[in-house]
């Protein structure tokens, strides 16, 4: 089940990011295509078996999991910021670029280095489960690597989701709102996910669906937007509607 | 609610009883694929109904009475109230009476003194005609013309439709036809007026007198009159600017994702 959603996500991810290449060669937006291309590198990196084979690539430390976390802080980065923007949400976009959001970047990806310095990280295995298995000590790193690797994220979503909800809450055109909606709805999943810890093991296929739908509702916008666009400029401009026919 | 099809093909017999529906759609310019559709659905749309009267030349009014839905609509017609009849003019031909009324034509230069022109003068620059019903804000100018405050309650009390849905019909200019015979008869005005506003049948077709809404805007004193130019110049003002603001957003998002 969790398998499906997995590469359901992954192949949703990719195609996104194929979907971009013609713009991407047209130099229009490129940063949608590497954040998406981003996004599928992270969502590769999670998924047990290619794990497995690229961290064996890197030396079977779980550096792969690192890499993970900062790609997902670079694609989370770029992807909030283009988001913002379009929305025209300042605040959010102060939030991300400004010196709070430098710093809580900074903060978070210093604890994440230490923390990982920290563990013995031998031995390769995808979420870093067999690490946390080894004794208390290594449960506890992990458990506070994996914290501070939602943490930046969490925040990121946070700082959009005010621009998202007003947008939702608009008069846009329906489908830029279902768009706003279904990226609100992964804002505000990614932040749950800060709760993982308190989540019963016997619940933690909670964790995968609350991440991975996520992902799933900020493509489905993306892609939302991308149709409607292109709808858009497929046909005349609209005029205002003016009701039923006269003889 | 759309008329229930075994009953609209009932009607069709009646009117063009040895004709094809192919040609019934040829004469009325309902797409095939449409009427095809609403019958499989069992739906007929109002507007269908009007568009084949109007090929037939049956009264389109009488051909909706036809359907129990719609029965009152046979009943003796209520005349147009004067709101009513004012709320049907476009904005634009309220301005250009105000204009009319307030700069001297070629005639009326002699009695230029109060800067309004008294009656003949007016009539002399009275050449244009009101533009046909429906305009671009109708439906809510009509309902706007018969509220009494309790309206849009009573409205919603008797229909079961939300009150922010009938807020949304009527400022996306729409009112289905059996919302608008209910507003009607929450107002306790003509049946037709509704179907008029939202432009499924014509003022005539709807019995109103000819020339009424012209008579209805003689009737205006130029205080009143330059009020409620002002008052429609104001909420276009408002709707202009939302939809620039709502355009300015939506290039925003193509610009930056898409």
């Amino acid at each position: 089940m969790i398998e499906i959603l997995q590469w359901t996500t992954l192949a949703a991810c990719a195609a996104a990011a194929i979907w971009r290449i013609p713009s991407f060669s047209q130099k229009k937006n490129r940063s949608l295509f590497y954040i998406f291309a981003l996004l599928t590198l992270a969502i590769l990196l999670s998924i047990k078996g290619p794990y497995a084979a690229i961290d064996g690539l890197l030396g079977g430390m779980n550096v792969a999991n690192l890499l993970l976390r900062f790609i997902i802080f670079a694609a989370i980065y770029f992807m909030g910021i283009r988001i913002a923007r379009g929305f025209g949400d300042n605040a959010g976009l102060n939030l991300i670029r400004g010196r709070s959001g430098v710093l809580v970047l900074g903060l978070v990806s210093v604890a994440m280095v230490i923390l990982f310095a920290l563990m013995d990280s031998e031995g390769s295995s995808a979420g870093m489960a067999a690490v946390s298995a080894k004794d208390a000590r290594n449960a506890a790193l992990v458990e506070y690597y994996g914290a501070a690797g939602r943490a930046y994220p969490a925040y990121v979503c946070v700082a959009i989701l005010p621009g998202l909800l007003r947008a939702v809450g608009s008069t846009l055109p329906a489908q830029l709102r279902i768009s706003a909606l279904l990226m609100s709805i992964g804002a505000i999943a990614i932040p749950l996910s800060l709760l993982f810890p308190v989540i019963p093991p016997a619940a933690g296929f909670l964790r995968f669906i609350i991440n991975y739908t996520a992902i799933l509702c900020f493509v489905g916008g993306f892609v939302l937007i991308w149709v409607a666009k292109g709808r858009a400029a497929r046909k005349q401009p609209a005029g205002r509607r003016h009701p039923a026919a006269r003889a | 609610m759309p008329l229930p099809a075994k009953a609209f093909q009932r009607w069709l017999h009646g009117i063009a009883p040895d004709t094809s529906m192919a040609d019934v759609c040829r004469l009325s310019k309902v797409k095939r694929t449409t009427l095809a559709q609403q019958l499989v659905r069992g739906k007929v749309a109002e507007a269908t109904v009007v568009s084949i009267s109007r090929a037939f030349n049956v009264d389109p009014v009488a051909s909706l009475a036809y359907f129990d839905t719609y029965r009152d609509l046979a009943g003796p017609l209520i005349p147009p109230r004067q709101e009513e009849l004012v709320s049907q003019i476009a904005t634009a031909d309220l301005l250009r009476e105000v204009i009319a009324r307030t700069v001297p034509g070629a005639d009326g230069a002699a009695d230029s003194e109060g800067g309004v022109p008294e009656a003949g003068a007016r009539r002399a620059v009275e050449e244009w005609e009101l533009d046909l019903t429906p305009h671009a804000t109708s439906v809510k100018n009509w309902v706007d013309a018969i509220d009494d405050g309790e309206l849009r309650h009573r409205v919603s009390a008797a229909t079961g439709i939300a009150p922010q849905n009938y807020s949304a019909q009527l400022t996306a200019n729409r009112l289905a036809p059996e919302v608008a015979i209910a507003t009607s008869r929450a107002a306790g005005v003509g049946l037709t007026s509704g179907l008029i506003a939202s432009g499924l049948i014509t003022e005539a077709e709807g019995g109103w007198p000819p020339g009424a809404r012209r008579a209805a805007l003689d009737r205006l004193s130029d205080g009143t009159l330059t009020a409620l130019a002002g008052d429609r110049l104001q909420a276009l003002g408002r709707t202009l600017r939302r939809q620039e603001q709502d355009q300015e957003q939506t290039e925003k998002i193509w610009e930056n994702l898409g």
